[in-house]
């Protein structure tokens, strides 16, 4: 089991240094860089900007300033913000924890959602109930992950009940422990609510999929003709057999949540490395970009990594394996 | 339906089907009945076999007597009575207390039947649990008990185990406990022994008799496998396309003058007449000849300089006479499936020679093919022609009949669409499909007849030589043996060369003219097939022996 951790995390550790060079590359094939919006600007020499240019380096061949980049990372700091002039672990981590915060709650809703919502709709396959839940989900999905933030957005703008955008309202801190607290998870609910339908609905038609599948399989029906009751079949025999795929699937939507997060924390104004990551884009603060999206990729190794620890639990084939 | 009715106020018999029919909704809205007009009386105590080949609604009748029917299944007309009572009345919840508690099925294929990641224990619990209230020590009890009386001399090992670590047999033994450990009146089991080997038949065949006669279990036997009916059924019902064409006792129906009922018994016996005309079949020439043939694979891990050389095949040498058969004999990993592969140009070999008439047909020495057009190479290939071992998953399940059959003539751009369509037709008819069936979904035929399907396609394109991958091995015996005769017949017809290629020595006396044994990714030996009971190489010693044990068809084997 450790073996097998060690080398997942291997392969892991190999892939961040594969989509790093990847980045470095793309950026490079990109026109313009971070001071080409400065040369534009006429009050600023010609001069000044070349010396700026030296002094980030910018005037390396590319397999030095990877080699910089690879140094600094090593000592903690990622490479270097030009428009915010710190290292851009200190941008980068406060706005991963936040990310985490939206995430990882709208992760485990959807799932405890999905899961029971799906295993019914599968019992009840061809029903009514089921066409009416294919209908809804199918909807769902064709809804675009902006369109869902901004109706969200709508929602509580003509409420008037939850905030609109933010993380924490402006006085929050002052108030003690508690009181920040309750006006953090205020602020929550609604990017999570969003996050949650963003997500579910993939979730919960592979939950559905994978389930029927298994109910169709011999062991079903022999174990329907031992005369196990239906929820009994629905939850405690097929659930667990259809469970191998969709712990795969979990560690993929975790990937699918980030990409919904960003956007929606764009929208919504959350200070999570979505609007960062857009803002570094836009300004070419390479860096920045480098550090958000090698953080998302760590995210998503975590994910799978956490998927295989959750299979060998679950599934005794892999496990007696060792 | 609750317990403690068990003084009959009548002599009711236990189950009582009556002129039942089900019908299947194929696609395209087609109506397939897969049982008809069927009637059969079951008394507490009794035991019934049904005697059928695959396809011929066996199954379907299991299924139906524990109204378990698949969505698409329903009976058309007649009716199931259980203790005087109609199924179809029985509520959601009285039809659980009945099944597995009055009423167990063991299914088709043990390895399939239990679920693979839940423990044995809570699987064999589980059935104890629904139908009454126990203790945890109660469970646990009456589990060992049973998993003893079952055959296990360390249940609690068993009870902690999962499907994956058990054998086959094993499993099957569970599956067996599981449907018993309620003491049900009426035990349904529906080929519960077809994917084992004899030995284990054997012995799950004396422990079904030894319970029947400790827990006074009716019994109805559903098989393809006359052998195991003779020692267990009182009466059996032979089964054929729905129907029933015949029912007695043993001896009665091994006097029946009915040719189905004769094939269905003795499998074996009706091909000997035909073997006498394929022995008549003289030499021509060489059709293909092959010459130091090889092949090796080379496994490399990543991230590893380690690799790993399996000489798959080593200078093979073979020449395969026009109009004849020549059999392939070996373990699995002998090579021989490389060897068909290679013949049928899905793999290149590192050196050696194919030859077809003569002509170079495959040489590899650094060279690609030769200044051929692409589709001179193409009809050549075709010549060659090769048959899967698992016709279900060499049929594309999407395809109709006569797609599948008629895909070689559309590759080659044969003639008009009208006249694919009826060679088509006419090719299933050679193979003894009813061209009728033409507009059906591959996956609604049942296993033999998709092998026959797989034949048709594999004779559209015209062939010379026929490459038979274990094509046979998947097929039960009668299935075979009618396999075997269409194949005979085949071959004399349009003078085809057959390269057949098995693991086991069914029917090859009948069939092949000559054998050669691989081990290794050698021929290690040449023979025919009446010299090779006398062959004292190991590696065909240890096939010999294997038939000997494992080759289970017609009455003899299984008493």
């Amino acid at each position: 089991m450790i073996l097998y951790l060690a080398r997942r995390a291997g392969h892991g550790l190999l892939m961040l240094f594969g989509v790093s060079i990847l980045i470095f590359l793309l950026f490079q094939a990109a026109p313009g860089d971070f001071l080409s919006e400065m040369k534009v600007n006429s009050q600023i020499s010609p001069d000044t900007i070349a010396k700026l240019r030296v002094q980030y380096g910018l005037d390396q061949p590319m397999p030095v300033r990877y080699w910089q980049w690879l140094k600094s990372s090593a000592r903690g700091d990622f490479g270097y913000s030009f428009a915010y002039n710190t290292p851009t672990s200190t941008l980068l981590f406060p706005r991963a924890r936040n990310t985490l915060l939206l995430s990882v709650p709208a992760l485990l809703i959807s799932w405890l959602i999905a899961v029971p919502l799906g295993v019914l709709a599968a019992g009840w396959k061809g029903r009514w109930a089921d066409r009416l839940f294919s209908g809804g989900t199918s909807a769902l999905l064709a809804l675009p992950d902006v369109l869902i933030a901004l109706l969200v957005l709508l929602i509580a703008l003509k409420t008037g009940i939850f905030p609109v955008g933010g993380m924490t309202s402006v006085n929050a801190q002052d108030q003690g422990m508690w009181a920040w607290l309750r006006d953090l998870s205020w602020h929550m609910i609604l990017p999570v609510a969003a996050l949650v339908i963003g997500s579910l609905t993939i979730i919960l038609r592979h939950v559905r999929a994978s389930i029927s599948e298994v109910m169709e399989s011999s062991y079903m029906r022999a174990a329907e003709g031992h005369g196990l009751p239906r929820f009994k079949l629905l939850f405690g025999y097929a659930l667990p057999a259809a469970a191998n795929p969709l712990i795969s699937l979990f560690g993929l939507s975790v990937a699918l949540l980030l990409s919904v997060s960003l956007l929606i924390e764009v929208v919504m104004s959350w200070p999570g490395i979505g609007p960062l990551l857009l803002e570094a884009i836009l300004a070419r603060d390479l860096f920045v970009v480098i550090g958000a999206v090698m953080l998302s990729t760590v995210f998503l190794i975590a994910g799978n990594l956490l998927g295989d620890v959750l299979l060998y639990a679950f599934d005794p084939r892999i496990r007696r394996q060792g | 339906m609750t317990s403690g009715d068990l003084g009959l106020p009548k002599p009711e018999p236990l189950l009582r089907v009556s002129a039942l029919s089900v019908d299947y909704d194929a696609a395209g809205g087609d109506v397939v009945r897969a049982l008809c007009n069927l009637n059969l009386e079951i008394a507490s105590g009794d035991s019934i076999g049904v005697l059928g080949e695959s396809g011929s609604g066996k199954s379907s009748l299991a299924l139906a007597l524990m109204r378990l029917l698949p969505p698409n299944a329903r009976v058309a007309s007649g009716s199931i009575d259980y203790r005087g009572r109609n199924l179809t009345e029985f509520s959601p919840a009285e039809l659980r207390a009945m099944r597995g508690a009055e009423v167990a099925l063991i299914s088709q294929e043990p390895a399939l039947a239990l679920n693979p990641v839940l423990s044995l224990g809570q699987q064999l619990a589980d059935v104890l649990r629904v139908h009454g209230k126990f203790t945890r020590q109660d469970v646990n009890a009456r589990c060992n008990d049973m998993l003893r009386q079952i055959g296990f001399p360390d249940p609690e090992r068993i009870l902690r185990a999962y499907p994956h670590e058990l054998s086959g047999g094993q499993r099957q033994r569970v599956a067996i406990a599981q449907a018993l450990i309620c003491r049900p009146k009426l035990l349904i089991a529906d080929e519960p022994f077809s994917a084992l080997d004899a030995a284990t038949q054997a012995e799950l065949l004396d422990l079904l008799l030894r319970l029947k006669r400790d827990l006074g279990l009716a019994m109805l036997f559903i098989t393809h496998n006359a052998g195991t009916l003779a020692a267990l059924a009182d009466n059996i019902v032979v089964m054929r396309e729905g129907e029933a064409v015949a029912r007695g006792t043993m001896e009665k129906l091994q006097a029946s003058a009915n040719e189905y009922v004769q094939g269905i018994l003795f499998p074996e016996k009706s091909l000997a007449n035909a073997s006498q005309s394929e022995a008549a079949t003289n030499s021509a020439g060489p059709l293909m000849e092959i010459r130091g043939l090889s092949k090796r694979f080379v496994q490399k891990r990543m991230l590893s300089r380690k690799q790993f050389v399996v000489q798959s095949l080593d200078g093979i040498d073979l020449v395969l006479p026009a109009g004849s058969t020549v059999a392939v004999l070996g373990r699995s990993g002998s090579g021989k499936s490389t060897l068909a592969r290679c013949l049928a140009g899905f793999e290149t070999p590192d050196a050696g020679e194919i030859l077809l008439e003569g002509k170079l047909k495959g040489k590899n020495d650094g060279a690609r093919q030769g200044p051929h057009s692409r589709v001179v190479v193409a009809r050549k290939w075709a010549e060659v022609q090769m048959i899967f071992q698992d016709a279900a998953t060499s049929l594309n399940p999407r395809f109709t009949a006569r797609q599948i059959v008629a895909e070689p003539l559309e590759i080659a751009r044969w003639k008009s669409e009208a006249e694919r369509t009826a060679r088509a037709m006419q090719l299933m008819e050679e193979v003894g499909l009813d061209p009728d069936w033409a507009a059906r979904l591959a996956g609604e035929f049942s296993g033999g007849q998709r092998q026959r399907l797989a034949l048709a396609r594999a004779l559209a394109a015209e062939p010379r030589l026929l490459i038979m991958d274990e094509a046979l091995s998947g097929l039960d015996m009668p299935l075979q043996a009618q396999m075997v005769r269409l194949l005979m017949d085949l071959q004399s017809r349009h003078g085809l060369t057959y390269l057949y290629i098995s693991h086991d020595l069914n029917f090859i006396s009948l069939f092949a003219r000559e054998v050669v044994v691989m081990d290794a990714g050698r021929i290690v030996e040449r023979t025919t097939p009446k010299k090779l009971g006398q062959s004292v190489h190991p590696a065909t010693r240890e096939l010999v022996e294997a038939g000997e044990r494992l080759h289970a068809p017609g009455v003899e084997a299984a008493v």
